[in-house]
């Protein structure tokens, strides 16, 4: 169908494959760059929560603004499980992942007739809700200092336990899962549904007419989305022993937009990728060099939005020319009609 | 029994009443047409019909089954295509996925999460068989934003033609088409017709009397006239709801 | 039912003052179409200017500096409520400049770039003046306590909630009663309209844009004494504006004005109950409003939603 019908039906394609070798060879890079292990873990989970977020972003065109809300119910489901039910890696994980769905399916209900500004007010007011209780819900959350001394349960392999309690070893465990979650969500975006998904953003309309139910999809692009940031919410509860409100915050959740949309959500899948990338050793070199960092990085933010809105890999389509001589070839023919109606 | 009746309906907005007691009839095999004056209510008739809007009163029944106040989704999945007068299509997709999107074996595997829709050669064939049959043959992998407004009109009217609809729906198909591109346009109805029950609302009165088997006319929310070509040219109504002396 | 006036009373200065935070960022939502995440740094802007205004601490000042200290408090207050205000406008004016690159593109850029400005502003709050809680001082008339039907009023909140009567009175003066405020109004139902009367877009959304910028600010001037001064206090008060503006209904006046005074005495009478969950009960009103009407209270079909 499109030109580049192979690529979009493999399973792993060049970038991802670029992807997995830049993030397995993390550990013996980053120590002689400068930077540390630990950053490559947090790197790696805000991947998957970004990845998992666009989705909803640049797929379905569906402004979330609260979702640190599922991440942060990932972090306290997993976090509960291991302190109040036993410890078990995988059971922790999928009541991560069950909780954080079951919330989003829920929100959902309220959001998936919605669309544009009213879809993001709505879902602050949701996202603040939860981080409200998060923070007033102290027999269960802890309050404001959140659950503490969360065990890393070893990863269960049947015949063999190999403990992930080293941080070294824990973000091989990260990556696998990041592997995981970026193979199936390519797939997805390329499949029917994500098809319908990207459908919907651009005309929702004529996707109902065309015999769509466009609240069904809607609503499973946001609780899956939810899902995949209540994964990520499970791996940073084990990455930091620890769940707290923070993360849940309107900051917070508009950090995770601003990552995605720097990188450039809005024209690649690979979006959210480059911008967490971006967006945490910005934090770290830019962090070193002065207290502002944020100031500075808002600053380039700021400016991005004016001027290039498309972010990141929008301006890397420009440079290769991918998509950018089109562009060109179509504002010059745009002119030329123009010219010719005058 | 025909194959679309819609008996009764009434439409208001706020105080303003837009439909009055709409009946209309369409037969299957049939190109079926509705006129009128702007403002006449043609636009909200067929928001009524398709499901945009659901009707104060009245039925919608389509072969033999109510389908009153469904949601256009459902209206579609029934076997009911719509085109738009302002069109609507998605932009940002080439031509071919525009009617990949549409084809009813897609829809029906549309939470499908895991196979390539784009290695499905099978749908891209049937989908290029639709755009060569709206003349855009060669103009699949343009974007829809970026085709020319006839090219896009002819898109338009593929996308509701994809679904393979038992019942065609047509917007003011020739809405801003110049006099060479609506000729073109009129083959392409007059082709559909052969294999397709359609509904066409036009102003273009030409267009309308050289394709339809009947003709409605609908002024001031009410069917005022319906008939023949050939019985409505000398209706007064035909007559003032248009400019010209009707062909 | 005595026991309940109290927060009764409460929760109605507290919607006031909600509905005074609701009011600028309502204007530049119903007119501008663009949901201003600044707002709550430009309310603190206010703040952090009226300090300065109060107490400038600047050396090359000289002579005019100490003999502008020397005023009495509530002068220097009063022109706070001038000056502070009038510069939070120019930099919303400025950061509307910013923002025409994204007119015309997916509503979403314009979420986005206010995000970027209120990291922005608030980071350059730090820088200038510090993280630390800061006071923002009260002439002595209007602050204190006062005993009445033996409970603890503080002064300062009923004077703050008038403050806000009149600053809610004053926009409904301007919007129903001056040219402007008519355009404005059209504008907030149909921004076609305005196109199409010809009016100058350009010069009504700097304008509109500033107006909304220096509610902020003078919003922010009036609640900082209550809730304290921190560079992220704004955080406290573009959230409940969200609420009130979707309980509302985006585009109306009277919307927010209800809205707000829902929300307060939502929060008031929670407070009464379950103080530790006032807040939650705004969120809580939202949702059931909104569930029930999708605009809103006053709500009308919006362009925003197309």
């Amino acid at each position: 169908m499109a030109p580049r019908q192979s690529f979009a039906g493999r399973w792993v394609p060049g970038e991802m494959a670029l992807l997995f070798v830049l993030m397995a060879t993390l550990p013996l890079w980053i120590g002689p760059v400068g930077l540390y292990q630990y950053l490559g873990i947090e790197i790696a989970i805000w991947m998957i929560y970004g990845l998992g977020y666009n989705l909803l972003l640049g797929y379905s065109g569906l402004p979330s603004f609260g979702h640190g809300a599922f991440f942060g119910i990932g972090a306290y489901a997993f976090g509960l499980f291991q302190l109040r039910v036993f410890e078990s890696l995988w059971l922790g994980m999928v009541c991560a992942v069950v909780a954080a769905a079951v919330a989003g399916a829920f929100v959902a209900c309220f959001l998936s007739h919605r669309r544009g500004i009213y879809f993001a007010l709505l879902t602050i007011a949701f996202g603040q809700v939860f981080w409200f209780v998060s923070i007033k819900w102290h027999a269960v959350t802890g309050g404001e200092d959140g659950l503490l001394n969360i065990p890393r349960p070893a990863l269960e392999l049947g015949v063999i336990s190999p403990a992930l309690s080293t941080n070294a070893d824990f973000f091989y465990f990260v990556l696998f899962v990041l592997a995981v979650v970026t193979v199936l969500l390519w797939r997805l975006v390329h499949s029917p549904f994500g098809k319908v998904l990207q459908a919907i953003r651009q005309n929702e309309e004529r996707a109902r007419f065309v015999g769509y139910n466009v609240w069904l999809f809607k609503w499973a692009a946001f609780t899956l989305s939810a899902a995949i940031a209540g994964l990520a919410g499970s791996l940073f509860s084990m990455a930091q022993q620890s769940a707290y409100p923070d993360v849940m915050s309107l900051h917070a959740s508009g950090i995770i937009v601003m990552m995605t949309l720097i990188g450039g959500g809005f024209v690649s899948f690979w979006g959210p990728v480059i911008g967490v990338a971006v967006y945490f050793v910005a934090r770290d070199v830019l962090g070193t060099l002065t207290e502002t960092w944020l100031l500075w990085f808002g600053l380039v933010f700021v400016l991005a939005v004016i001027f290039k809105p498309e972010g990141i890999a929008g301006a890397w389509q420009e440079f290769t020319g991918a998509k950018g001589r089109h562009a060109l070839a179509r504002r010059a023919m745009a002119g030329l009609i123009s010219a010719g109606r005058k | 029994m025909a194959l679309f009746e819609a008996r009764g309906i009434h439409k208001r907005f706020g105080r303003q009443v837009v439909l009055e007691r709409i009946d209309l009839s369409f037969e299957a095999g049939r190109l079926s047409g509705i006129m009128g004056p702007n403002g006449a209510g043609k636009t909200t008739c067929f928001n009524v019909l398709t499901g945009r809007f659901k009707p104060d009163r009245g039925r919608v029944v389509f072969d033999g089954e109510d389908i009153t106040g469904l949601s256009p989704s459902a209206i579609a999945r029934k076997g009911i295509a719509r085109s738009f007068q302002i069109m609507s299509l998605f932009d940002e997709y080439s031509a071919l996925e525009n009617i990949v999107i549409a084809l009813p074996d897609v829809r029906a595997r549309g939470f499908n999460m895991i196979d390539s829709l784009s290695a499905d050669s099978e749908a891209a064939d049937r989908a290029a068989a639709v755009l060569a049959r709206v003349g855009l043959a060669g103009r699949e992998h343009r974007r829809a934003g970026d085709l020319a407004y006839g090219e896009r009109r002819a898109l338009e009217v593929g996308v509701a033609l994809a679904a393979r609809p038992r019942l065609l729906f047509l917007d003011e198909p020739t809405s801003g088409l110049g006099t060479e591109a609506t000729a073109r346009l009129a083959d392409l109805v007059q082709d559909l017709k052969r294999d397709h029950s359609i509904v066409v609302i036009e102003h273009d009165m030409q267009f309308l009397f050289g394709l339809a088997d009947t003709i409605s006319v609908i002024h001031w929310g009410q069917v005022v006239a319906a008939g023949t070509p050939d019985a409505l040219r000398e209706n007064k109504w035909v007559q003032r709801s248009t400019l010209g002396a009707p062909p | 039912m005595s026991h309940i006036l109290p927060h009764l009373l409460n929760g109605l200065s507290l919607g006031l003052l909600f509905a005074l935070i609701a009011l600028g960022f309502m204007l530049i939502v119903s007119v501008m179409e663009v949901i201003n995440l600044s707002h709550g740094s430009l309310f603190a802007l206010g703040a952090y200017f009226a300090l300065v205004v109060i107490d400038p601490d600047f050396a090359w000042l000289g002579s005019f500096g100490e003999a502008y200290r020397a005023l009495p408090l509530p002068a220097r207050y009063g022109l706070a409520f001038l000056i502070a205000p009038a510069l939070v406008a120019v930099v919303g004016m400025g950061l509307e400049v910013c923002m025409r690159r994204t007119y015309g593109k997916k509503a979403e850029y314009g979420l986005l770039l206010t995000f970027g400005a209120a990291l922005v502003i608030e980071e350059t709050i730090r820088v200038l003046w510090g993280p630390s809680e800061q006071y923002l001082q009260v002439p002595r008339d209007i602050s204190g306590a006062f005993l009445f039907g033996g409970l603890i009023y503080s002064k300062y909140k009923l004077y703050a909630a008038l403050f806000a009567a009149i600053a809610i009175g004053l926009v409904w003066l301007f919007l129903e009663r001056t040219p402007y405020g008519a355009i404005i109004k059209a504008g907030a139902h149909d921004s076609e309209m305005v196109r199409a009367l010809g009016i100058n877009l350009t010069r009504l959304r700097l304008l509109v844009f500033g107006l909304g910028a220096g509610l902020a600010g003078f919003a922010g001037i009036v609640l900082t004494p209550i809730w304290g001064l921190r560079p992220h206090v704004g955080i406290d008060a573009v959230i409940p504006a969200f609420l009130i503006i979707v309980l509302g209904g985006i585009g109306s006046f009277s919307g927010a004005v209800t809205g707000g005074i829902l929300v307060g005495l939502a929060v008031g009478i929670t407070g009464a109950y379950a103080s530790d969950w006032s807040l939650l009960s705004m969120y809580l009103l939202l949702i059931a409003v909104v569930t029930v009407r999708a605009r809103g209270l006053f709500g009308k079909k919006s362009v925003l939603e197309a």
